[in-house]
């Protein structure tokens, strides 16, 4: 097997105060896939994510790209802040210039980009995100999902191979979650990788092809989504449920056939509708007790 | 500040380039201030508002609001340059005639030169500004912090005011007392955030290779001779009918 593309071993990271943040945190980031890293208020993944670029230094361990230990000198920040892009969760933290167009071009002039080239790119990424006619807006008169996704746009415009994202959806309304998830599939389909960090198990399972489980500071189990949020006992460690939409497709026996599991709501409905309708097995009693008392 | 920042984005002429709006303003600023003001305030002050609520469309309400409290102090103090202080026989308080020939000048020549600043804080949003200063060679670093600060405004404004709403909430402005010791935490809180923003914000721009300089595309704003010779015929208009009507006037 080929070596991850981004790769995080043995970190460890105390904040200043003597918090212990990060703790032999193991992470694997595989090209092309939509990585989750989900884990609860605290568990570390602000602090692991600032690792991901460059921002933090672990105290032991390293990062790895390609296969290779990352050194912390100027030059190979820079390259590395190309190729991996970081979205903070508070736009605010972002958003310097006073309007969209200016603040989205910020990063390719970093780049060293000639004027004309970072105008069409800027043009490319409004477009994207479908906030072109937010161009000349000034940003503090956006909204908090429109300042969102101009900070998304910011960091969009350097090309990252790998784009990593903070709790995207924290603060957002149902529609503009869909939109924001709506715009990185797009991105994914067109060749990024993606990596985002949230404390919420349903869109973790509607999301995610790989999920990274967080517990104080360390991953506990990586792997597949579906497998690791069937992980009981990690996930109670983790002090997490597992999503309702994955429940009801296990106790309609979807996972047992070798059929992919359902991860739509629409589709688990429909499952639950022709179970209801149909005069098909009927659902275990075995089972139902089983998962009650684990609630 | 907000009303005026937002009308400076939205009005029909926030996307002119600078100067078509700068050179005329302080052209009729200058006939205001140069001309006799009896009859050339007037109508400079009447071309301001025409060319701030007819040109840009900005709302006359929002421009007499902002002409509200500079117009309510002159008319404050020109009471005072009307009338002088006799010490000749004892002591007596004098209406005199030049004095209040005096206030009404300063007070119309004022009101004039206040409005035409108002057209340019409503037309032209802070950031056109900035390639203007760097045009006047102001240092870049400088035209950069005030854009920083000019963005930071806002993120505080709001911090503040959802701060100020959270403790009201839980009666901390209920009385006096509580208000000034609401107040002072909310300060020393701002102060905290503000220093933390500031840590963040630098992760952001790290994020985006910052290199200690922060550089932006500007906007592309086509400069029109056609539109600036249209606004300086305009204030050379108001220069003659002012001329002639001082001269048709004793
Ligand atoms: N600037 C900081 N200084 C000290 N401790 C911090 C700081 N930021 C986070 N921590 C602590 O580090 C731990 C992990 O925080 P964080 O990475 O933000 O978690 P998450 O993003 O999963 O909510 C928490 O215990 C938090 O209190
Ligand atoms: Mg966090």
């Amino acid at each position: 097997m080929s070596a991850p593309l981004l790769a995080a071993r043995g970190l460890d990271y105390r904040y200043p105060g003597g918090i212990v943040a990060l703790r032999a945190l193991d992470l694997s980031v595989e090209r092309g896939r939509k990585l989750v890293i989900l884990g609860a208020n605290g568990s570390g993944k602000t602090t692991l994510l600032l690792h991901l670029n460059g921002t933090f230094r672990p105290a032991r361990g390293a990062i790895w790209l390609d296969g290779q230990p990352v050194a912390y000198d100027r030059r190979s920040l820079v390259r590395w802040r190309c190729r991996v892009g970081l979205v903070l969760q508070e736009p605010d933290d972002q958003l310097f210039a006073a309007t969209v167009e200016q603040d989205v071009s910020f990063g390719p002039l970093n780049l060293g980009l000639p004027e004309p080239v970072v105008r069409e790119r800027v043009i490319e990424v409004l477009e994207a995100l479908q906030i072109t006619p937010l161009a000349r807006r000034a940003t503090h008169t956006l909204s908090f999902g429109q300042k969102k996704r101009v900070a998304i746009a910011g960091v969009l415009a350097m090309r990252p191979e790998i784009l990593v994202l903070d709790e995207p959806t924290a603060g957002l309304d149902a529609r503009g979650v869909t939109r924001l998830l709506d715009a990185l599939q797009k991105l994914h389909e067109a060749g990024t990788t993606l990596v985002f960090s949230t404390h919420d198990v349903e869109l973790a399972y509607a999301w995610a092809d790989d999920i990274a489980l967080f517990h104080e500071g360390a991953v506990r189990v990586q792997g597949e989504a579906a497998a690791v949020l069937r992980d009981r006992e990690a996930m109670e460690q983790s002090r997490l449920r597992p999503p309702l939409l994955l429940e009801v497709a296990d106790l309609l026996g979807a996972g047992q056939s070798g059929a992919p599991t359902p991860r739509s709501r629409e589709s688990v409905v429909a499952l639950l509708r022709r179970r209801l309708a149909g005069p098909a097995s009927p659902v275990p009693a075995a089972v139902t007790v089983e998962h009650s008392r684990h609630r | 500040m907000r009303a005026i920042d937002h009308h400076a984005w939205s009005n029909r002429w926030s996307d002119r380039h600078p100067a078509e709006k700068l050179v005329p303003a302080l052209g009729l600023l200058g006939v205001a201030l140069v001309s006799p003001p009896l009859t050339t305030a007037p109508l400079v002050w009447v071309v301001a508002v025409f060319a701030t609520v007819f040109g840009a469309g900005v709302p006359l309400r929002a421009l007499l609001g902002m002409l509200a409290a500079p117009a309510l102090f002159l008319l404050a103090g020109a009471p005072f340059l009307a009338v002088s202080l006799d010490f000749t026989e004892g002591f007596a308080l004098r209406f005199s005639p030049e004095g209040a020939h005096l206030a009404l000048a300063a007070t119309l020549r004022a009101l004039a030169a206040v409005s035409c600043l108002a057209f340019l804080a409503l037309t032209t949003p802070v950031v056109d500004w900035a390639p203007l200063l760097r045009r006047i060679k102001v240092p870049a670093g400088v035209v950069e912090l005030i854009l920083l600060v000019y963005r930071l405004i806002f993120v505080f404004a709001e911090r503040a005011v959802t701060g100020r709403r959270a403790q009201a909430a839980r009666l901390g402005y209920s009385r006096f007392g509580h208000g000034l010791r609401s107040l002072a935490l909310l300060a020393g809180g701002l102060f905290q955030r503000g220093l933390e923003q500031a840590r963040r914000m630098e992760i952001g721009l790290t994020a985006r290779s910052y290199t200690g300089e922060l550089r932006v595309l500007r906007a592309e704003q086509p400069f029109s001779w056609g539109r600036l010779a249209l606004g300086l015929l305009g204030v050379g208009l108001v220069g003659t009918t002012s001329g002639l009507l001082a001269r048709a006037l004793p």
